[in-house]
């Protein structure tokens, strides 16, 4: 089976959801390589370096923001991640269940497929963009928090309709089918910045002979720095740094993805996911980024961030079918997991009638463009939601028992709600909106403190809790 | 047939990325870049289907 495909099962939860992953299901290193390359590489990357343009970033904050942001990321696949997975090798809803209880899991699948469904729904938004250079009807701009035309409603509905049905349907057609385009998708997004390069080229009449003078043309004409667009946030080097590391949180620092490494032969595959984050993440984010930057050097007014005519002005036919491949195939894993999600709160409910609703769900959300348009704030939140219970996990696997204190608690007193875990979970999300709110942080910095303050938490709750509910077969 | 279906995918991913290089060469007009490459992306997808749908479908049973 394709490790994409097989991993995306994993993720579902269709193969050894209740056991440890068996010697011989493990996979090898290449197949987590084209697993990443190929998941990072997606529609919303459309969006991501056209607002980075947006938020008025510097050249050079980019670049080296990027590539260390995205170290950041790699090396939290590898060392907080994939060391744990491949040592306990279950999913992740397995090992929180072990410590969290039944109650708290449902809980966070709850906050998990409600995250999940936004996402999608910022998905379809970016597919229906290109449906409107076709039909011409008023697109939302950047500062557009409502669908501002009927025209755009009933492009969100077809296409999240569409991809709804589908993923209902056919997941695992859609999947395959995504492994086709993957390759292609990717070279699409590299010509996106080829053309867009050469497009600058001409038209600043910049002499490009030299990596130094593309670094010029790179300085002064495209990632110019100074003030952000009305409505966005200035970001500088520690911004885009903390964003590239914190955009994925959920699934490397949160563990989401001990559903995908339990699969793994050895915890260092976790540098696999480098191909994301450098193709996706870095080359692909540029891209999009020259494309939006082209588009403010024409006409400084026409801010709007539109993926689909951005591309079709690249790329023709071609950048169109990316945008549209590139949104429809994400959304629908991302469907398919918010159902899965949900599911598990109502598991007798049918997982069709689920990924129906979940889709609807998420294409009345893709109606809304504040999603898609406020996309970095909106992916800095959803890391942030779900990154303790990644704290409580790291802190239950390697460090409770030094500290006295029992791992897999709920799995030992048979509780339904571990409360020191609940407790860190809350605490930790109210203190970061009290620093958000009230300190003046910003969301993209409060998850690395965030991180710290759901470890201690928990190990403090957990002396009290433990005490006061001793587990039978511990006491 | 199963290797000449896969270089036929490479020459079509070439195909693909190839023409933007050249336009950023100053080479080539971006109207035959477009048609270059929608022509790679139908070539990429009836061809690579071919062979990467079977193999999924296969390894699957």
């Amino acid at each position: 089976m394709d490790t994409e495909q097989q991993s995306k099962q994993m993720q579902a939860g269709s193969e050894f959801e209740r056991e440890p992953v068996p010697k011989s299901a493990r996979l090898g290193f290449k197949s987590f390589i084209g697993m990443y390359a190929g998941e990072h590489c997606a529609g919303t990357e459309l969006m991501i370096g056209p607002l980075f343009v947006a938020a008025g970033v510097s050249a050079y904050d980019l670049i080296m923001g990027l590539l260390l942001g995205n170290a950041l990321a790699v090396l939290s696949w590898m060392f907080l991640c994939a060391p744990i997975a491949t040592r306990s090798r279950l999913t992740l809803y397995c090992h929180l269940e072990k410590i969290c209880g039944r109650k708290l899991v449902t809980l966070y699948n709850l906050a998990n497929g409600v995250m999940f469904c936004f996402l999608a729904g910022a998905m379809v938004t970016v597919s229906a963009t290109a449906v409107g250079v076709w039909f011409k009807f008023p697109m939302p701009g950047l500062n557009d928090l409502y669908p501002n035309s009927v025209g755009w409603v009933a492009a969100v509905a077809v296409v999240g309709g569409l991809i709804a049905i589908v993923a209902a349907y056919g997941y695992q057609t859609v999947a395959r089918f995504a492994n086709i385009a993957a390759p292609w998708m990717v070279l699409v997004f590299l010509a996106f910045g080829f053309v867009g390069l050469r497009q600058f080229i001409d038209a600043t009449g910049f002499d490009v002979a030299s990596l130094g003078d593309a670094w010029q043309l790179a300085k002064t004409h495209i990632w110019k720095g100074g003030a952000p667009q009305e409505g966005q946030v200035k970001f500088t080097f520690w911004h885009i740094t903390f964003f590239a590391w914190f955009c994925n949180m959920a699934m490397h620092v949160g563990m989401s993805d001990l559903s995908v490494f339990r699969f793994a032969k050895k915890s260092w595959y976790g540098v696999a996911s480098s191909t994301g984050m450098y193709v996706g993440h870095f080359m692909a984010w540029i891209s999009a980024s020259i494309l939006y930057a082209y588009q403010l050097h024409l006409d400084p007014a026409d801010t709007d961030v539109l993926p689909g005519p951005l591309a079709y002005r690249a790329a023709g036919l071609a950048g169109l079918l990316c945008v549209i491949i590139a949104g429809w195939t994400t959304a629908n894993p991302t469907i398919y997991r918010a159902g899965l999600a949900f599911q598990a709160i109502s598991p007798k409910s049918s997982r069709f009638k689920v990924t129906l609703l979940t889709g609807a769900i998420a294409t009345l959300a893709g109606m809304f463009p504040a999603i898609a348009m406020k996309l970095l704030g909106f992916v800095a939140l959803y890391g942030l939601i779900l990154m303790p219970m990644g704290a409580v996990i790291f802190v239950d696997f390697w460090l409770i028992r030094k500290f006295g204190l029992a791992s897999s608690y709920a799995e030992l007193s048979g509780k339904t709600f571990n409360w020191a875990a609940g407790l860190a979970w809350f605490v930790t999300l109210a203190t970061a909106w009290v620093l958000v709110k009230f300190a003046g942080v910003q969301i993209f910095f409060v998850s690395l403190p965030g991180w710290f303050v759901a470890a201690f938490l928990y190990i403090v709750l957990s002396k009290f809790y433990q005490n006061k509910v001793r587990p039978s077969t511990a006491a | 047939m199963r290797p000449i279906l896969q270089i036929t995918s490479l020459v079509a991913l070439i195909a693909l990325t190839l023409p933007s290089v050249i336009f950023l060469a100053g080479r080539l007009e971006l109207n035959t870049v477009k048609w270059i490459m929608l022509l790679a992306t139908i070539v990429w997808f009836v061809v690579a289907t071919g062979w990467m749908w079977k193999d999924n479908g296969a390894e699957k049973s």
